[in-house]
């Protein structure tokens, strides 16, 4: 299989996992919404670096406390699609990250 | 006995889910099938379904990946159960190579004639069971018709009977008599346009605007205005009328466009609005200008790498999402060759042949913008000419004409000649005299001197 089949796979098994866990109300539809907007925003749309490194900086030091919640419901309240939006999010998420540091 | 024709003759599953994979994957792959394809064209009610999704996404300038298909289906209820999740998945893997998509779609297409050919033999043994093979004419006629309809590669194929054409001349004829005369009283004679605005009012004069798949050439020289005629056009177009349309650049980047706009829109000097060297009421009155642009139909893609191809798909999206009325190339030298080996005159020709056919098959104007040689003329020109339907040069007044030119010293600084080279629906030879101020990057018809 080619890099381009490949990449195309491995988009369409990602979509299909993230959408099976919605479906079978294992994660809620807002998070199975905000992950598979990601997904396009990564693969299809290029997504500024600057949106990759805060949501990881948020995934590895998330302890589930207060903050981690403001932060997460931010995130899912958020059309990541919208340029405009996307970037209040991330200054707002930066924002609570120092807070809880 | 027409019955028991075998039914997997008459679909290709397989090609409909390469074609629904490619869509879901690739932008080009859905521009060809959104031109191409209708949901009638596919056997299985469900990749119908799945190809309309597609296609209204497309139409709400959503891209309709894997994951916007999943999303909609959901929202109106048509994917529910993991079940649907699996069933897109499978068709999504149907991988090809996004290129080959137009093989695949000829493929749907010819299965789908190929079940309306069926459909006209069921109808026509059933016509024939009932009329128990009486009135032979009669059947025979009735089913040329339909096989006939069926055999055009088209829809809108269309053949003009000689009654067609008269009717036609005659409606046009009597539209036009009808509004030359409500202009006449209304408006003192002044004939309104049947296209888009030139932006010049000699220009509009002679051909009533650029109308629906015109393709337009404008040669000038190097740095002798062809972008500055190019956003005359656009402003002419897409601010003061508010149609859409789609400007393609191939070497200016984004902020030098939107630079000559706030000149273009303000009527203040390029070169201060370059340097910042503006006071405070010139820097509210472009900020006004720049509010003109954004409540306006101007649409921008700077394309260095530009292609016939990629024109042809650029368009294809902006017809669709954006309803364009226009798109201006700017410039066609620019363009990247397709076929080294092509002789410059060739490589122009075919360039201008793609831009007609675009123009006709969107029913948009083409402006192509090329360069003139040193001397004036144009390679490739005669063929060029065959091709479109107006041309215009942009050439400097020489400097003679203002000494002997009587016609020329009517008007009041005057600086270029707009001459019409060609003109499909009217008069050609036309050299209208211009003002084109280089620096605030404006272009206007000059005045003529009251006497």
């Amino acid at each position: 299989m080619d890099y381009d089949k490949k990449k195309k796979k491995l988009y369409d098994e990602t979509v299909s996992l993230i959408a099976d866990l919605g479906f079978r109300n294992r994660i809620s539809f807002d998070e199975m919404n905000f992950l598979l907007t990601l997904l396009d925003l990564i693969f299809i749309n290029k997504a500024e670096k600057d949106l990759i490194t805060t949501l990881k900086k948020w995934v590895q030091t998330n302890n589930n406390s207060e903050i981690d919640e403001i932060i997460k419901a931010t995130l899912l309240a958020t059309d990541l699609r919208v340029p405009e939006a996307q970037a209040k999010c991330m200054e707002a998420v930066l924002e609570l990250l120092e807070a809880r540091s | 006995m027409i019955n028991d024709f075998p039914e997997e003759y008459l679909f290709d599953l397989e090609s409909e889910q390469r074609v629904l994979s490619s869509i879901l994957h690739s932008e080009d792959a859905c521009i060809e099938a959104y031109n191409l394809l209708t949901p009638s064209d596919f056997y299985s009610p469900r990749n119908a379904l799945i190809f309309e999704l597609c296609t209204n996404l497309y139409q709400r300038e959503v891209r309709p990946t894997l994951v916007e298909v999943l999303k909609e289906g959901h929202t109106l209820g048509l994917f529910t159960n993991p079940r649907d999740i699996e069933d897109l998945k499978y068709i999504a893997e149907y991988y090809i190579d996004d290129e080959n998509v137009k093989y695949w779609i000829q493929k749907i297409k010819d299965k789908s004639r190929l079940r309306k050919f069926v459909e006209f033999l069921q109808s026509s043994y059933e016509i024939i069971m009932e009329q128990k093979g009486n009135d032979v004419e009669q059947i025979l006629m009735a089913a040329e018709e339909k096989l006939t309809n069926l055999t055009a590669l088209e829809i809108d194929d269309h053949v003009d009977t000689p009654a067609d054409m008269a009717k036609l001349g005659y409606d046009e004829v009597e539209r036009r008599f009808l509004r030359y005369k409500t202009y006449s009283e209304l408006y003192k004679g002044r004939i309104p346009l049947e296209g888009l605005p030139t932006g010049f009012d000699n220009l509009n004069h002679v051909t009533l605007g650029y109308k629906p798949g015109d393709l337009i050439i404008l040669g000038a020289q190097t740095g002798h205005g062809k972008t500055a005629f190019a956003l005359h056009t656009a402003k002419a177009v897409a601010v003061e009328s508010k149609q859409s349309m789609l400007y393609l650049n191939t070497e200016m980047s984004r902020e030098q466009i939107a630079l000559r706009w706030g000149s273009i829109l303000s009527s203040i000097e390029h070169d201060r609005i370059r340097s910042g060297n503006i006071n405070e009421t010139e820097l509210s009155i472009i900020f006004q200008a720049y509010s003109r642009l954004r409540d306006s139909g101007f649409y921008s893609y700077p394309c260095p790498n530009l292609t016939p191809e990629k024109t042809i798909s650029i368009a294809r999206k902006f017809k669709v999402q954006k309803n364009i009325q226009m798109m201006i190339i700017d410039y066609v030298g620019r363009m990247d060759k397709f076929d080294p080996r092509l002789a410059e005159w060739q490589i122009l020709e075919q360039i201008v042949k793609t831009q007609k056919m675009l123009a006709q098959n969107l029913k948009i104007v083409v402006m192509c913008l090329v360069q003139l040689n040193a001397d004036g003329t144009l390679q490739g020109a005669r063929r060029m000419k065959n091709e479109c339907d107006l041309m215009l040069k942009l050439t400097p007044i020489p400097a003679e004409d203002f000494e002997l030119d009587e016609e020329i010293k009517k008007y009041l600084n005057p600086n270029y000649y707009l001459i019409i080279e060609k003109n499909r629906d009217g008069r050609s030879g036309v050299r209208i005299p211009i003002t084109f101020d280089l620096q605030k990057q404006t272009m206007k018809d000059a005045e003529r001197i009251s006497l």
